[in-house]
């Protein structure tokens, strides 16, 4: 492979828009049909194939209003919802699934709960009657619960003897502490010993509500035909009483000085790392501009990282940088990794360039070509049935509007060189930051000593 | 520097409209020029946007030991300058057009994929028609673009413990045909490559006989073929490439692999050798590879993950290639589980396969699978370029893929049954385990 698909490329997909002139690519509207138990669905009809997408988000299902002790349990709750009802056990759910040759997936984010389903159209109210019964009569059944667990602690040995998924968990551990946005949805050994399945199910009790969904199909059904199956299936998920209002989250933790921690991975070739810093909200009006400077910084092949730490000095396979946002706040984060020997070079290029970016900005060609990138390459994230549902789905949830793209492009297209350094002046640190290496001690402590005090762990030490 | 060429992004628009986006054999225009290029033509104007996919048919099936990984190097030398354009101006001037790229390489062929605005059409085609035949190979460049071959050999292979045994296991269960190294290549070969060979390799294997362009998406056919013939057809052919002649042996008896290594989880992984795609036998094993390891309801993955708790995942199937490869059975298995009663399992739930075959239920669903995924793949410009692509180079046709489903239906269900016994045999299987040594168990 030419590269890898960064992280980069997937933060675009999430929050990027636009494409430019008279008849620009739009994220057609589609029409809000509202269920009998209050549940809103968003629905946009696609005649080209025989399929249909679904997608849904449950407000406060996310890792983020899990207690802190019990890290991962919405991670947990999501998997489990998927194995066993009263109806129907675990292997009899993936037995129909995959029957139909269908695709559904539960899975938790920060601030959501996330459904996914999607199928030929003939297998759709099948596959929404499965759906339905997973989310509403799950039984958290104390031997799923003990599988499930067992695996994930097992799974958290796999991630650490490969340093490259690895140094992402020690990241946000890193990085957010003990507060609730880091929390990771694979959990931690200490986290997922202290879980019990009773506790699982209160906490699917208290957070997944028909109020709080959002859903959106896009596919090859007739409006009156959806609304007969949703109704059927879906539409019978009742609203389990008042709900407590979900907590505010508090203030994202900023970092003051530079807080430097080193993973000792003995037998590891290459040093990874990850480098983070204050970012910023979703939907922030700072989003067109940040994504206009940050793809010259890291996001896309020629940026000045990957230019720099791959094309140039063949350091690295890959070099990037993203935003991850957050409906309160969000983060910024570059990463690479090379062979030992040269950790020490390729940190001292990245923080020079992030500094030349802040004092010198970008030439005004460069601006332009960021701008044109963003927006030719907006179509295709929304090519089919699945991505648009999602869009829908998330541009909803968060309350953005559907012609969200529409304004975000206007405003890349504008972005001037003016705005692209103010956004680089303002967000890509130079301080204030954490920086995490996985990498073998041995052979990369003396280089690392410059930047300042590390604190080290081994990798096979418990936790992040 | 060369000169930026000229695009003007927004002028050219056309207007696109959401259309029933077909796909069917009839829908696709195909030409052939006289120096050999063969072309695809889709067009759809479902998004502004069009796939400019370039494969050649080109891979680790045509190294030789001491060029091991070259196919893979001269992938990523291919955005390393021409006479025409620079070091690193193919990106530039395609992101400034809005364009990305991407490229990849396998055993049997190497893809160059383009994804861009309608208006960058002419300049992406004059780019993509130049680095057939006009790279320059810089030493400088040369020498950079190995250590980012190296870095991607130690971020794939050498850091991730999985990848290591299945090198292994590739390399034990084939000795002769060139299958026996992974396309990454050996690191002493990435180490040691030399200019001269390179550039050899590169002008026996990147000519526009040995290559075939589809291009799906937002464009006028009669427009996109002139541009074709205007870029393409003063290429000059090459000499057909030297055929692949080595044959595998048959394997006589089972192989094994052990590695001890620092690591807190074990590593398995089970192969047969398996007939190539044009086979007949194919299509069986790849519907015994859906029962076996596809989804949660498949049958490894019940036992090894749901009920007996051994392993982490199961994956793996039947490899999809021009000369036989291997029908892989990858299990991640917890830690401190027994690599012997895993395998001992395996071998149980294949036995019964080759006792009872599948079930009715597994046969349908499997084709079901088979169905589902063929329409899932056709969203997007880019799922169709791509399978054009690989039915072109891998099965002889493109319009092979049309006749897809159609082979997969003709299956009839004894046949998974036969396919087992012939194949996933004793004598037949090489088995790799990696145990840990010195890590927290």
């Amino acid at each position: 492979m030419k590269r890898f698909s960064a992280a980069a490329i997937l933060a675009i997909i999430v929050l990027v828009s636009a494409y430019p002139g008279e008849c620009a690519f739009k994220l057609p509207s589609p029409e809000k049909v509202a269920l009998k138990n209050g549940l809103t669905l968003f629905y946009f009809k696609n005649v080209d194939y025989p399929l249909i997408s679904f997608r849904m988000l449950v407000r406060g299902a996310g890792s983020a209003f899990e207690p802190g002790e019990f890290e991962g349990m919405a991670a947990l709750t999501a998997e489990l919802l998927q194995k066993g009802t009263a109806k129907t056990d675990a292997a009899a759910i993936a037995e129909a699934v995959d029957f139909m040759g269908a695709r559904f997936d539960i899975s938790a984010g920060s601030e959501n709960a996330s459904i996914m389903a999607e199928s030929l159209s003939e297998h759709f109210p099948r596959l929404m009657e499965i759906a339905a019964d997973c989310l509403m009569n799950s039984l958290f059944k104390e031997d799923e619960f003990a599988k499930e667990r067992s695996k994930r602690i097992d799974n958290i040995k796999a991630i650490k003897d490969n340093p490259g998924s690895a140094v992402r968990p020690y990241f946000t551990k890193a990085y957010f502490g003990a507060h609730p946005m880091g929390h990771l949805a694979s959990g931690t050994e200490s986290s997922l010993k202290k879980m019990t399945a009773s506790g699982v199910k209160d906490f699917y009790k208290k957070y997944y509500r028909p109020e709080r969904a959002i859903a959106a199909v896009v596919g090859n059904i007739e409006k009156a035909k959806l609304i007969e199956v949703l109704e059927a299936t879906l539409g019978r998920w009742n609203v389990p009483g008042p709900a407590a209002p979900l907590p505010v989250p508090p203030n994202f933790p900023k970092p003051k000085g530079k807080k430097l921690v080193l993973i000792d991975k003995p037998d590891a070739t290459q040093a990874y790392w990850i480098l983070g810093a204050p970012g910023y909200p979703l939907g922030d009006k700072i989003t067109p501009q940040a994504d206009v400077m940050n793809t010259l910084i890291g996001g896309r092949f020629t940026s000045w990282l990957s230019t720099e730490l791959r094309i140039k000095r063949g350091l690295t396979y890959g070099a990037s940088s993203y935003f991850q946002t957050w409906s309160i706040d969000g983060l910024f984060a570059a990463s690479s990794y090379t062979k030992n020997d040269k950790i020490g070079e390729m940190l001292d290029i990245t923080f020079d360039l992030l500094k030349k970016a802040r004092r010198e900005g970008f030439a005004a060609e460069e601006v332009e070509s960021s701008r044109n990138y963003l927006q030719g390459q907006f179509p295709q994230r929304l090519e089919s049935n699945g991505s648009k549902a999602g869009a829908y789905a998330m541009l909803a949830f968060f309350n953005l509007g559907f012609d969200y793209y529409d304004r975000y492009l206007a405003k890349v297209q504008a972005a001037s060189r003016a705005e692209a350094k103010a956004a680089a002046v303002k967000l890509l640190p130079e301080t204030d930051f954490v920086l995490v290496v996985v990498g073998k001690a041995a052979e990369i402590r003396k280089q690392l000593e410059k930047y300042g005090t590390w604190t080290e762990k081994k990798i096979t030490d418990p936790d992040f | 520097m060369q000169k930026k060429l000229l695009i003007a992004l927004v002028a050219l628009l056309a207007c696109s409209t959401f259309l029933a986006a077909a796909f069917r054999k009839e829908d696709i225009k195909v030409y052939k020029l006289d120096n050999g290029l063969k072309i695809l033509i889709l067009e759809d104007h479902n998004i502004p946007q069009v796939a400019l996919y370039t494969y050649f048919r080109v891979g680790s099936r045509n190294e030789r030991p001491g060029l091991t990984g070259v196919s893979h190097f001269i992938e990523h030398m291919m955005f390393n300058g021409t006479k025409k354009i620079g070091p690193g101006d193919f990106d530039r001037k395609m992101e400034f057009s809005g364009g990305a790229n991407n490229a990849f390489t396998g055993e049997d062929m190497t893809g160059y994929t383009d994804w861009f605005p309608p208006a960058a059409l002419e300049p992406m085609m004059e780019m993509e028609a130049d680095r057939i035949q006009g790279l320059l190979f810089e030493p400088q460049v040369f020498e950079s673009e190995r250590g980012v071959i190296a870095s991607e050999r130690r971020m794939g292979v050498e850091n991730n413990n999985d990848s290591i045994l299945s090198e292994n296991v590739r390399a034990t269960a084939i000795m002769a045909h060139p299958y026996h190294w992974d396309v990454i290549g050996w690191m002493s070969d990435i180490l040691n490559w030399k200019r001269d060979d390179v550039m050899a390799y590169y002008r026996t294997f990147y000519s526009p006989n040995n290559a075939v362009l589809i291009i799906v998406g937002d464009f006028e056919s009669a427009k996109a073929l002139d541009l074709i013939k205007k870029y393409f057809a003063g290429i000059p052919s090459g000499p057909p490439p030297p055929a692949v002649t080595t044959v595998e042996p048959p394997q006589m008896g089972p192989k094994q692999v052990l590695i001890r290594k620092e690591a807190q989880t074990p590593s398995f992984d089970m192969v047969f050798h398996a007939p190539n795609c044009q086979s007949p036998d194919f299509y069986p094993l790849s519907i015994l590879d859906m029962v076996l390891l596809n989804g949660e309801s498949s049958r490894l993955y019940r036992r090894l993950v749901r009920e007996e708790q051994l392993a982490l995942n199961v994956f793996g199937g039947i490899g999809e290639t021009i000369d036989p490869l291997l029908f892989e059975i990858y299990v991640k298995p917890r830690p401190g589980v027994d690599l012997n009663r895993l395998e001992a399992v395996i071998e149980e739930e294949l036995d019964k396969i080759k006792k009872e075959g599948i079930t009715e239920k597994e046969y349908q669903k499997a084709q079901n699978m088979i169905r589902s995924d063929f329409y899932f793949g056709l969203q997007t410009n880019a799922g169709k370029a791509g399978r054009l692509g690989r039915a072109e180079v891998l099965y002889g046709s493109f319009e092979k893929l049309f006749a897809q489903m159609d082979n997969y239906a003709a299956v009839k269900r004894e046949q998974i049954q036969e396919a087992a016994k012939k194949y996933l045999t004793e004598n037949n299987k090489t088995v790799g385990k990696l145990i840990p040594e010195g890590g927290v168990q």
